[in-house]
């Protein structure tokens, strides 16, 4: 094909360069050598799914599928195509023209109409905004308050009540109201500290046997789980991002993120012996809130 | 074209008349630069988003109460777990095919927002925010905020160990807004955490509502790219302000953007064989008031992450109304100062250097100190606070304790980004000012600088 005939089929394409590729034997063998492997992965992808083999199987043969099934394509396509670069005008900065966007002018009236009607849409789809309180409940004191009553018993994850002297020293266990097993905003973590004494600002009353204490387990940062304890310091580890709390002074924050101490459960025993509660928290569990 | 091709064609156009149309954009010149395919990768992502999704959705089952799982996998057999869970489980063991797919659709997820991030760097470093594309590069903030919501949104319905510390880490983050902080968190998780309303909700997020903005806004995104054409990388004998070079769409750039559609695809499935993305079963379901050691999100939200362990402790105001808390400035305040200021960086550098009329033509970041200095500034305060999302691991792995590596992010995340953003811009001031230069205010005086050099 002649410049000038290009020229011709192609009226509306400015091209800057042009290279027709000469036909290659190598090119055909490429193409035709991935158009088999990506037939031949399909049906390994069909029958390796269908038999049930394994993700290594049928997933490779997909990618293998894929792989060579996009590189036949393009080797076929620069085979067949010359390979063009054109240029196209941008257009830039086109002139504002002064015709309004509408052929139809308004005639004139008076502005307070038009301002009524916006005024009127405005508050119409601010009230449209009114049914979103009916996505959730009004939190009232539900953020406020636990299921931790007098007299409350703690049991295990299990439902098991707990004897104050069966607690493994320096050891914890995650307890719950009884009847409120995984009531997360009730979740208590018993700490037996080894041999140390409790310091201010812990509630001496609330400590059983001078050696059992109860913090809630709710992180009063961004309220994970603060599930680990360190024996040697007998610190309360948060792990999401590691406020580390005193076990033995009323659980201050120590170190991280956290501004306040973990909320001491008012702590007992019965006349079983067993681990109840005298009252709810008195300070708030969990993250700060506005 | 092949003549059935053509005579389908014909077809068409007797009863649509698209001949010309198509004719033209057929002819539509794409200019070529590896760094142009990120958002084409992006895209394509999102194609096998939703192609893996919709298997997913007829599987996944978007609530938390206890079921039995009577399947094959030996770690959870004859265990009630929470039906979201259990359902994945099924997925990964019982269904034919389902790991695959899952794999699939987790290895694009990480792709796709991988991609979007380099994507809008390469928008950000070349200027191609500039008039008349800041509409579009809005629209970009908005597909990554989308994007995002996509990520979080996903990554909790499998209601494993980490998805459970994730929502409730995200409820914490509601409630720590001042003043309406409960209000708007009993909003959007019907109560108190953990209700049974948010897998729910997130799912009708995740397969509904978020798919259908990201395809709108993308569609929107590309309707923009065609109208305004691309920006292109300066060449010599090209008036790039004038004028677009490149590929024409048909044949050769469609066939490149068809190989690198399969190839993304081909990647993905060889990635799904080698790497076991999402195992939930190493995780085990959400159980409230449980966590394992290392509590952490996603990649992308690292930086949120790092944020909230290394921001120090402040609590003051009223309790329960108004309150300023760490994770209030650190989770809210902080993410929203980094998003407006990068949404409005582009009328910051036209401020700044008094820039007129039209660009199209891409730059070299040291060009232009602002840019040069702001960029470096922004992406390694958020790479360093990216680290600091894994000061424990550090603080293990190198022996260090956690109360020293925190303290070390502390400071460095501060003074690292001035130090270096600083230095940079000075040191591209200093390269223009040997060459007596100042920064070009219009595109046709950077032209004829480039074409001077
Ligand atoms: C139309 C689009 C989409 C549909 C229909 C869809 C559907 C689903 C479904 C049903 C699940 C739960 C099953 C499972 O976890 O394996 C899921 C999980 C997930 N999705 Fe999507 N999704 C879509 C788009 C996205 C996007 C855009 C992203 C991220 C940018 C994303 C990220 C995730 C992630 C990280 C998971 C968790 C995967 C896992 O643990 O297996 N998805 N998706
Ligand atoms: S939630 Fe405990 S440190 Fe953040």
């Amino acid at each position: 094909m002649s410049d000038r005939e290009a020229e011709q089929t192609r009226p509306d394409l400015t091209i800057v360069s042009e290279e027709t590729p000469p036909p290659s034997q190598a090119n055909d063998a490429l193409v035709l050598g991935s158009a088999i492997i990506a037939a031949l992965a399909g049906v390994g992808f069909a029958v390796g799914l269908a038999l049930r083999t394994s993700i290594t199987v049928y997933g490779t043969a997909l990618a293998i599928g894929l792989l060579a099934l996009g590189f036949g394509i393009r080797r076929y396509f620069s085979d067949l195509f010359p390979d063009i670069e054109a240029v196209e005008p941008r257009h830039p900065e086109q002139q504002a023209t002064e015709e309004p966007v509408s052929a139809i002018a308004p005639l004139q009236r008076r502005s307070l109409l038009r301002n009524a009607l916006i005024g009127a849409s405005g508050v119409f789809g601010l009230s449209l905004l009114s049914p979103v309180p009916s996505l959730g409940p009004a939190p009232g004191d539900a953020l406020r308050t636990t299921d931790w009553r007098r007299g409350t018993r703690l049991v295990t994850t299990d439902g098991e009540p707990i004897r104050a002297d069966n607690v493994a020293s320096g050891g914890v266990a995650t307890v719950w109201p009884e009847g409120s097993i995984n009531n997360e905003i009730s979740a208590v973590i018993l700490v037996r500290v080894g041999d140390t004494e409790f310091k201010d600002p812990t509630n001496f009353d609330w400590v059983v046997n001078n050696e059992l204490v109860a913090y809630s387990k709710v992180c009063t940062h961004a309220g994970c789980p603060v599930g680990l304890f360190r024996e040697t310091d007998n610190a309360l580890f948060c792990p999401c991002h590691q406020s580390t709390f005193d076990a033995v002074r009323g659980a201050i924050p120590t170190f991280g993120p956290t501004a306040r101490a973990l909320p001491q459960l008012p702590l007992g025993t019965d006349a079983e012996g067993f681990l109840i509660a005298l009252g709810d928290f008195t300070e708030q569990v969990g993250p700060a809130y506005g | 074209m092949t003549p059935l091709f053509g005579k389908l064609f014909d077809q068409l156009d007797a009863r649509l008349h698209v001949r010309a149309d198509t004719r033209k954009s057929a002819n539509k010149v794409f200019p070529s630069n590896w760094s142009f395919l990120l958002g084409e990768v992006a895209l394509f992502s999102l194609v096998i988003l939703v192609l893996t999704g919709i298997f997913l959705t007829f599987f996944y089952r978007p609530n938390v109460e206890a079921v039995t799982y009577t399947g094959s996998n030996p770690v959870f057999a004859g265990r009630t777990l929470p039906a979201a869970f259990e359902s994945i489980v099924r997925l990964s063991s019982d269904i034919n095919g389902g790991l695959l797919f899952r794999r699939l659709h987790r290895g694009a997820s990480h792709l796709f927002i991988a991609t979007i991030v380099l994507h809008m760097l390469r928008i950000l470093l070349t200027g191609a925010f500039r008039k008349p594309r800041e509409l579009n590069y809005f629209v970009g903030i908005g597909l990554l905020t989308l994007a995002f919501g996509a990520g979080f949104t996903g990554y909790s319905l499998p209601y494993d160990s980490l998805a459970g510390t994730g929502i409730r880490i995200a409820y914490s983050e509601l409630l720590s807004l001042p003043l309406i902080g409960d209000r708007v968190a009993f909003w959007i998780f019907g109560g108190a955490f953990p209700t049974g309303d948010v897998i729910p909700r997130f799912f009708v997020l995740h397969v509904m509502l978020l798919p259908a903005a990201l395809i709108g806004t993308v569609g929107l995104h590309l309707f923009m790219v065609y109208r305004q054409k691309h920006t292109q990388f300066p060449r010599v004998g090209v008036d790039g302000h004038q004028l677009v070079l490149g590929k024409p769409l048909w044949p050769l750039q469609f066939a490149e953007s068809t190989t690198l559609f399969l190839w993304t695809g081909g990647l993905l499935a060889a990635a799904a064989v080698l790497i076991p993305w999402s195992d939930v079963a190493l995780l085990g379901p959400y159980v409230p008031g449980e966590v394992g050691n290392n509590a952490q999100p996603d990649w992308f939200l690292f930086w949120l992450e790092g944020a909230l362990r290394i921001f120090p402790p402040i609590e003051f105001g009223i309790p329960g109304t108004l309150i300023i808390s760490g994770p209030f400035v650190a989770g809210v305040v902080l993410p929203g100062l980094i998003f407006t200021f990068l949404a409005f960086y582009p009328f910051l550098e036209k401020w700044l250097y008094k820039l007129e009329g039209e660009w199209h033509v891409l730059q070299n970041p040291l060009e232009i100190p602002l840019r040069a200095g702001v960029m470096l500034g922004v992406f390694s305060a958020l790479l360093l606070l990216s680290a600091a999302a894994t000061n424990d691991i550090l603080s293990r792995m190198l022996g260090i304790p956690i109360e020293v590596m925190t303290w070390f992010f502390r400071i460095t995340v501060i003074v690292a980004p001035i130090v270096l953003g600083l230095g940079i811009a000075r040191y591209a001031r200093r390269r223009l000012n040997r060459r007596q230069r100042h920064v070009p205010s219009t595109e046709t005086e950077a032209q004829q600088r480039y074409i001077a050099a």
